[in-house]
C-alpha cells in the first residue's frame, strides 16, 4: 500500500509538472513580449527602435501628468512587426495602440481597429489614415522623398538647385558637376544605390514611387489606380521616368549595385556625392551615426529637389510612413486620450520633435527637430508643393520580391536601354499582380 | 476493503477530473478571462489520472501505468508537433491571413503555387543546391577528416579550426560573408560582387554553406575513421597495400555507415537551407528568361520562398500550402534515405 501511494504521488507530480508546462502556454506568450499592459494603463507597440528612448520619455511625461501608465514596446531590428503583432493577436496579447503601414496592412486589421473619426486631432492634420470614410490611424511624423543634395557642392560647382525643374536641366546640372568632379572631391555626382538584397526598398519602392506621384496633387490617384488594375504602367508618363533612371545610372557611383544603406548615407554625409537618392530619414543618420564624417565635410547645408522627370514637376513626396491604430478591444478610452495629448500638448509635441526627431504633421505644432531636412520639408509643405505616397498601396512585397531587382539589373548594364528596362518592369509588375 | 474503496473512488475521480478539464476548455474557448481556468485544467488532468490509476483491474493495470508515464511525452509531442501540423494543413485550404479566415478555398492555393514560375524556379534551384552540397560537403568533409587523422603536426588545432565556423549562427555568418563578397572579394572579380548576379550568387551561397557545414561533417568522418580497428589497417599494411588501396579497399568500406549518416544529414539540412540564404542575398537576383518570364528571385530557395510568401507578401494561406508541399518533399526524401541506408547496413 505504501508503495502504491508513493507511485500515485509520483505519477501525480509528473503529470502536474507536465500540465504546468501546458498551462503555462498563455503566460509564456506574454513572456515573449517584455511588456505587459499595466492595470488601467495602455501599451503601445512601435516599430522604430531608434525612437524607443524618446517614446519612453514621452510615456513618462504623460504618466506624470495624468497618472496613467504607458508602456512602450519597440519591435524592430529585423523583426517583422506585423508578423509579431499577428502572433500577439493569436496569443490574446494585443497592445492598446499599435503601428500599421497604411493600405496594405489595413485589411488585416479591418474590424479590429477603433474608429477615431471624432478625435480632436483629426481637424489639425491632413495626414490621418482614412478608409471607408472613417479615421483609423494617428499620423506620427512626416517623411519626404526627394532628391537630396549637398548645397555646398552645388554652390561650388555653380549649380542652382532651383534651376533643376525638369529632365533637361537635371541632365545639365549632372554634366556640369561631373566635369568638375575632381576639384570638388566627389566620387560620383550621385549616390544612387540599387543593391537588391537589403536596399530593395529604395529603388523598388521610393524611386518607383515617384512615377506615381511626382508633380501631382495629393489626392490624385490616376496612376496608382491604373497600376492596381493588374500592374499596368502608363507609358506616356513612365517613359520620361525611365529615362531619369537611366540618367541616374549614368552618373551614379558604380559601387551602388552592391553597396549598403550605411555606405550610401555615409558617402553623402562625407561629401563624396553631390546628390543622394534617399529621403528625409537619412537626416537622423547623418547627424548621429555619421556625425564625424559630416563635420569633417563641413556640416554642409542639405536640401531637396523634386524628382522632376517631366518639365515642371515641382513637388516632393511627403507622407506619414505609418500610423498608430487603437485596438478596439483594448483600453480604447485611455488610448484615445493619450493620442489626443500627443497631438495637442506642447510638452508632448516637444518630446516627439526633439527626442524622436518626428516632423510633426499637426498644424498647431510649433516644435521642429534638429534635422537637416526639417526646414526643407516645412518650406515645401507651406508652399503646398507636396504629393502623397501612393506607392504605399502597391501590392504587398512587390519592392522586395519583384521591382527592386529590375533596378539593380538596369544599373549593372544588363538592359541595353531604358525602353527594355521599362518593358521588363512592366512585365514583372503584371506577373506579380497575376500571381 | 481497499478494492471497494477503489471501485468507488476511481469513477468519481475520473468523472470529476474529466468534467473539470472540459469546463476549463469550454471557458477558455468561450473567451472567459477567469484566473481559475488554468488551475482547473491542471487539477482536472491530475484527478483524471489518479482515477485512471485506481481503476480496479488486474488485467489492464500495466497498460494504464504505461499510458500515464507516456502521457507527458505524448502531450508535448501533440502540442508542439501534431496539432500545429494538422492546423497548418487545414489552413492551407483556406484564405487565412494570419489573423482570421473567411473562406475555405479548396485546392486553389495549391494550383496557384504551381502556376507561379518564381516558385518553380525556387524548387529547381533548391534541388541543384542540394545535389551540389551533398556531393561537395561530403567530399570536402571526408578529405579534411583524412587530413586531420593522417598524423599531421597540429592535427587537433586544424580539427578545431575547421569546426569553428559551425559554431557561428547562420545569420551572422551570412552577413560576415556578405561583407567579404561585397568589399574584399570584389577586388578580385573586376569590381562586380559575386552577390549581384544570380549564378555567381548561388555559387557564393554554396561556398558559404560548405564553409559552415564542412567542419561538422568532417568531425563525424573523423569519429568513423578513428573507430576502424588498428589490426585491420596493420594487416593491410603487412599484405603490402599502398595508402590508396587501404583507403578504397579498407577504410571506405569500413565506414560505409558513416557515409550514409552524413549523406542523410547534408541532404535534409541543405533542403532546409534558410538563414545563410536570407542573410547573404535575401533571395534577390535576376533571371532574364525562365518559362518566358523575368524573375526577381534568382537565389531564393524553397524555405525562403515560403517565408517571403507568408511574411513579405502577407499571403499566409499560400505560404502554408507551400509549406505543406515542402513537408511532403522532405518526408519522401527522408523515407527513401532511411530505407536505402537500412539496406546498406544489413549488407555490411
Amino acid at each position: 500500500m505504501k508503495k502504491r501511494v508513493f507511485a500515485i504521488i509520483l505519477a501525480a507530480a509528473m503529470t502536474a509538472s507536465l500540465t504546468a508546462c501546458g498551462g503555462a502556454a498563455a503566460p509564456a506568450a506574454d513572456a515573449a513580449a517584455p511588456a505587459e499592459t499595466p492595470e488601467g494603463g495602455i501599451r503601445l507597440v512601435n516599430n522604430k527602435v531608434e525612437v524607443d528612448e524618446g517614446l519612453k520619455k514621452l510615456a513618462k511625461a504623460y504618466e506624470e501628468k495624468t497618472g496613467v501608465p504607458v508602456v512602450i514596446e519597440s519591435l524592430g531590428g529585423g523583426i517583422d512587426t506585423q508578423a509579431t503583432l499577428k502572433g500577439y493577436y493569436q496569443a490574446d496579447n494585443m497592445p492598446d495602440i499599435f503601428v500599421f503601414e497604411g493600405d496594405l496592412q489595413y485589411p488585416t486589421w479591418e474590424g479590429l481597429l477603433a474608429d477615431l473619426s471624432d478625435e480632436p486631432w483629426v481637424s489639425d492634420t491632413e495626414a490621418e489614415y482614412v478608409a471607408d470614410g472613417k479615421v483609423w490611424g494617428f499620423p506620427t511624423t512626416t517623411e519626404a522623398i526627394g532628391l537630396a543634395y549637398n548645397a555646398d557642392i552645388l554652390a561650388k560647382a555653380g549649380v542652382d538647385p532651383k534651376s533643376i525643374t525638369g529632365p533637361e536641366s537635371m541632365k545639365k546640372a549632372f554634366e556640369t558637376i561631373d566635369s568638375k568632379k575632381e576639384e570638388l572631391g566627389l566620387t560620383a555626382v550621385l549616390g544612387y544605390y540599387t543593391e537588391s538584397s537589403q536596399l530593395w526598398w529604395s529603388p523598388g519602392q521610393h524611386i518607383f514611387g515617384t512615377y506615381f506621384d511626382s508633380g501631382l496633387k495629393r489626392d490624385d490617384t490616376t496612376y496608382i489606380d491604373l497600376f492596381k488594375d493588374g500592374g499596368k504602367l502608363d507609358m506616356e508618363r513612365a517613359k520620361p521616368w525611365s529615362e531619369m533612371v537611366a540618367l541616374f545610372n549614368q552618373y551614379t557611383d558604380p559601387a551602388g549595385v552592391s553597396g549598403t544603406y550605411d555606405a550610401q548615407v555615409l558617402g553623402f554625409a562625407s561629401g563624396k556625392y553631390a546628390f543622394v537618392t534617399q529621403g528625409s530619414w537619412i537626416g537622423a543618420t547623418i547627424v548621429n551615426d555619421d556625425k564625424d564624417a559630416y563635420e569633417a565635410a563641413g556640416s554642409f547645408e542639405i536640401g531637396m529637389i523634386p524628382y522632376a522627370f517631366i518639365e515642371g514637376q515641382d513637388t516632393i513626396l511627403t507622407n506619414s510612413p505609418n500610423w498608430w491604430g487603437v485596438y478596439k478591444d483594448g483600453n480604447v478610452e485611455e488610448a484615445k486620450k493619450f493620442l489626443a495629448w500627443c497631438a495637442a500638448d506642447d510638452g508632448g509635441q516637444e518630446i516627439l520633435a526633439k527626442d524622436c526627431g518626428f516632423i510633426s504633421p499637426y498644424a498647431s505644432n510649433t516644435h521642429s527637430p534638429d534635422d537637416p531636412f526639417a526646414k526643407t520639408i516645412a518650406e515645401y509643405t507651406a508652399a503646398g508643393k507636396t504629393s502623397s505616397w501612393h506607392w504605399l498601396s502597391m501590392k504587398e512585397g512587390i519592392g522586395q520580391n519583384a521591382t527592386g531587382v529590375v533596378f539593380q539589373d538596369f544599373a549593372m548594364g544588363n538592359f541595353p536601354d531604358a525602353a527594355t528596362f521599362l518593358d521588363t518592369l512592366q512585365k514583372v509588375c503584371e506577373n506579380y499582380y497575376a500571381n | 476493503m481497499e478494492n471497494t474503496l477503489n471501485k468507488l473512488l476511481s469513477p468519481i475521480l475520473l468523472v470529476v477530473g474529466l468534467a473539470q478539464v472540459v469546463i476549463a476548455l469550454v471557458m477558455d474557448i468561450a473567451g472567459s478571462k477567469s484566473e481559475i481556468r488554468g488551475a482547473m485544467l491542471v487539477l482536472g488532468i491530475v484527478l483524471f489520472f489518479i482515477g485512471l490509476y485506481l481503476v480496479p483491474t488486474q488485467k489492464h493495470h500495466r497498460k494504464i501505468v504505461y499510458v500515464i508515464f507516456l502521457f507527458p511525452l505524448l502531450f508535448t509531442f501533440a502540442v508542439t508537433v501534431i496539432i500545429p501540423l494538422v492546423l497548418g494543413i487545414c489552413y492551407s485550404f483556406t484564405d487565412w491571413t494570419g489573423i482570421k479566415f473567411s473562406n475555405v478555398v479548396g485546392l486553389s492555393n495549391y494550383t496557384t503555387m504551381f502556376k507561379d514560375p518564381a516558385f518553380i524556379w525556387s524548387i529547381l534551384i533548391t534541388f541543384i543546391f542540394v545535389a551540389l552540397n551533398m556531393i561537395l560537403i561530403n567530399l570536402i568533409g571526408f578529405l579534411l577528416a583524412l587530413l586531420c587523422t593522417s598524423g599531421l603536426k597540429g592535427g587537433g588545432f586544424f580539427r578545431a579550426s575547421y569546426f569553428l565556423p559551425n559554431l557561428i549562427g547562420g545569420i551572422v555568418l551570412g552577413y560576415i560573408w556578405q561583407f567579404v563578397f561585397n568589399n574584399v572579394a570584389i577586388k578580385m572579380t573586376n569590381n562586380i560582387s559575386w552577390l549581384v548576379q544570380s549564378k555567381t550568387a548561388l555559387m557564393a551561397i554554396v561556398v558559404v554553406y560548405i564553409w559552415q557545414y564542412g567542419g561538422y561533417i568532417m568531425l563525424i568522418y573523423i569519429t568513423g575513421l578513428t573507430q576502424i580497428p588498428g589490426d585491420v589497417l596493420e594487416a593491410a599494411r603487412i599484405d603490402g597495400a599502398n595508402p590508396v588501396q587501404t583507403l578504397f579497399k579498407v577504410k571506405i568500406p569500413m565506414i560505409a555507415s558513416t557515409f550514409t549518416i552524413c549523406t542523410f544529414l547534408t541532404l535534409t539540412n541543405a533542403f532546409k537551407q534558410f538563414d545563410v540564404n536570407m542573410a547573404l542575398t535575401n533571395g534577390a537576383g535576376s533571371v532574364p528568361d525562365f518559362m518566358g518570364n523575368y524573375l526577381s528571385n534568382g537565389t531564393q530557395m524553397l524555405a525562403l520562398n515560403i517565408y517571403n510568401t507568408a511574411i513579405s507578401k502577407n499571403n499566409y494561406a499560400l505560404g502554408q500550402a507551400k509549406a505543406v508541399f515542402f513537408f511532403i518533399i522532405l518526408a519522401i526524401v527522408s523515407l527513401i534515405q532511411v530505407r536505402v541506408s537500412n539496406k546498406k547496413e544489413v549488407e555490411l
